[in-house]
């Protein structure tokens, strides 16, 4: 697989970390000031989120934005390359969410419930975008589009490593996306993206694999280098 | 805990943390999976370059504002059907009694119009009214018996006048009910030209002072 235009000598660029296996960030962890919540705390907050919902209390939709409002954005944003596009489908998912309440039957949790509309809303989006743009001749829609966000530590990493997701399948960039940007479970994404927790560990894999291989220093400039 | 080389994949897809400390004591001694281990973390790393959880009360100002809305229009939803939730209260004997009820009647009007109803308009009630074409062809027979009266109400004026013998008084009579007639039914056929009853009356009304007329110039003579 070749490289996408932009080679990176990964050690001298970034001082590498040995990620810390099996301490994943809980979804409302680090938005909730950084305390760790216990498993019981999240299963009641969650349950009290939803009934507050089902009840039609703003209140209860105003904890579920405060909560995830910004990584909902940001996982649409990641999805849909357009933080406009972003906005929208985070609204319409409150809107779904509104909406279907009703038939919520706790089979997964209710934020994970929620992430799972937010995802199909985004690929709604992005496939109504696919066919605008090819009504209209434009462009492909999957080219990432450049765009103001938050500054970096290495905004040329960002750059490449979001030219490199383009190129995965949709369920590899899902997975990826939701793993190491979010930092959801491989146990909350099977609820999320509706597929075993094996498959989301080899998808992500596979995905990893692609990246590397996509971000790969061509062999013989890496020689060099040494 | 050993691992060597080939076990890298392995743990990378689905490693404990116990494969993950052993995978890092060996890449210590392996050039190989040292390199792909740091790069296999890089991702990771990087990947973290994507997180943007930046504030944005904007947003939820527009999602509150969307979901008042729509909470309105729900209400006003469950109002306009709230006469039905009345329904609810009722007892279920109640309902069904009043289903069957319901049913009967309906059974009982589809019955009735199956065995009694042929589903067209009798003969009678088409020929009550005119279309446009028969319209403008009886419009146009008055026409010519007005015509045809006018020139012989002329003819026969100064007989009717002065009428010289009882007959030709009786004549006189006769036309001036039958013009009264005229007049009344023109007057309803004015407010309902389609009506075919109205208009069978007044062509009979012309042809009978036509025919009148005609008497009066045949006495003359």
């Amino acid at each position: 697989m070749g490289t996408l235009g932009l080679a990176l000598p990964w050690e001298a660029r970034i001082l590498c970390r040995q990620r810390e296996r099996e301490t994943r960030v809980e979804p409302t962890e680090h938005l909730a000031g950084g305390q760790k919540m216990a498993s019981s705390d999240l299963i009641r907050e969650d349950a009290q989120l939803a009934a507050a919902c089902l009840a039609g209390d703003m209140s209860g939709y105003e904890r579920l934005y405060a909560q995830h409002g910004a990584r909902m954005k940001n996982v649409a944003r990641n999805l849909l390359s357009s933080t406009t596009d972003a906005e929208d489908a985070v609204q319409e998912t409150f809107l779904k969410v509104q909406r279907g309440i009703a038939s919520f039957r706790g089979q997964s949790s209710f934020v994970t419930w929620t992430y799972r509309i937010l995802i199909n809303t985004c690929h709604d989006a992005r496939r109504s975008r696919m066919r605008k743009k090819e009504d209209t001749g434009q462009e492909s829609p999957d080219s990432p589009r450049p765009e103001q966000r938050a500054p970096a530590a290495h905004p040329s990493l960002r750059m490449a490593l979001e030219r490199a997701l383009a190129a995965l399948t949709r369920h590899q960039r899902d997975v990826f996306l939701l793993y190491e940007v979010e930092g959801f479970r491989h146990s909350e994404i099977a609820g999320m993206l509706e597929i075993t927790e094996t498959a989301s560990k080899n998808t992500l894999f596979q995905a990893k694999k692609n990246l590397r291989g996509m971000l790969e220093p061509p062999r013989s400039s890496a020689a060099e280098a040494r | 805990m050993n691992v060597n080389c080939q076990d890298r994949d392995r743990i990378f897809e689905n490693g404990t943390a116990e494969q993950w400390a052993a995978l890092a004591g060996h890449a210590q001694q392996c050039r190989a999976c040292a390199e792909e281990t740091s790069a296999w973390n890089l991702l990771s790393v990087a990947a973290q370059e994507m997180r943007d959880y930046a504030d944005d009360p904007a947003l939820w100002q527009r999602i509150e504002q969307r979901l008042g809305e729509e909470t309105e229009r729900k209400r006003q939803r469950a109002e306009r059907w709230g006469w039905l939730s009345s329904w609810t209260n009722v007892s279920l004997g109640w309902r069904t009694a009043a289903a069957g009820v319901l049913l009967a009647a309906l059974t009982f009007a589809t019955g009735w119009i199956l065995f009694h109803g042929t589903g067209e308009i009798p003969a009678d009630n088409r020929a009550r009214l005119l279309k446009s074409g028969a319209l403008a062809e009886v419009e146009k027979t008055e026409a010519a018996y007005t015509q045809a009266i006018d020139k012989l109400a002329l003819e026969s004026k100064v007989q009717l006048d002065n009428p010289a013998n009882p007959l030709l008084a009786s004549y006189r009579e006769k036309l001036l009910v039958l013009d009264s007639a005229i007049s009344n039914l023109r007057e309803q056929a004015r407010l309902n030209p389609s009506n075919a009853h109205i208009r069978r009356q007044l062509l009979a009304m012309y042809r009978e002072k036509q025919n009148t007329l005609e008497e009066v110039l045949e006495e003359k003579r």
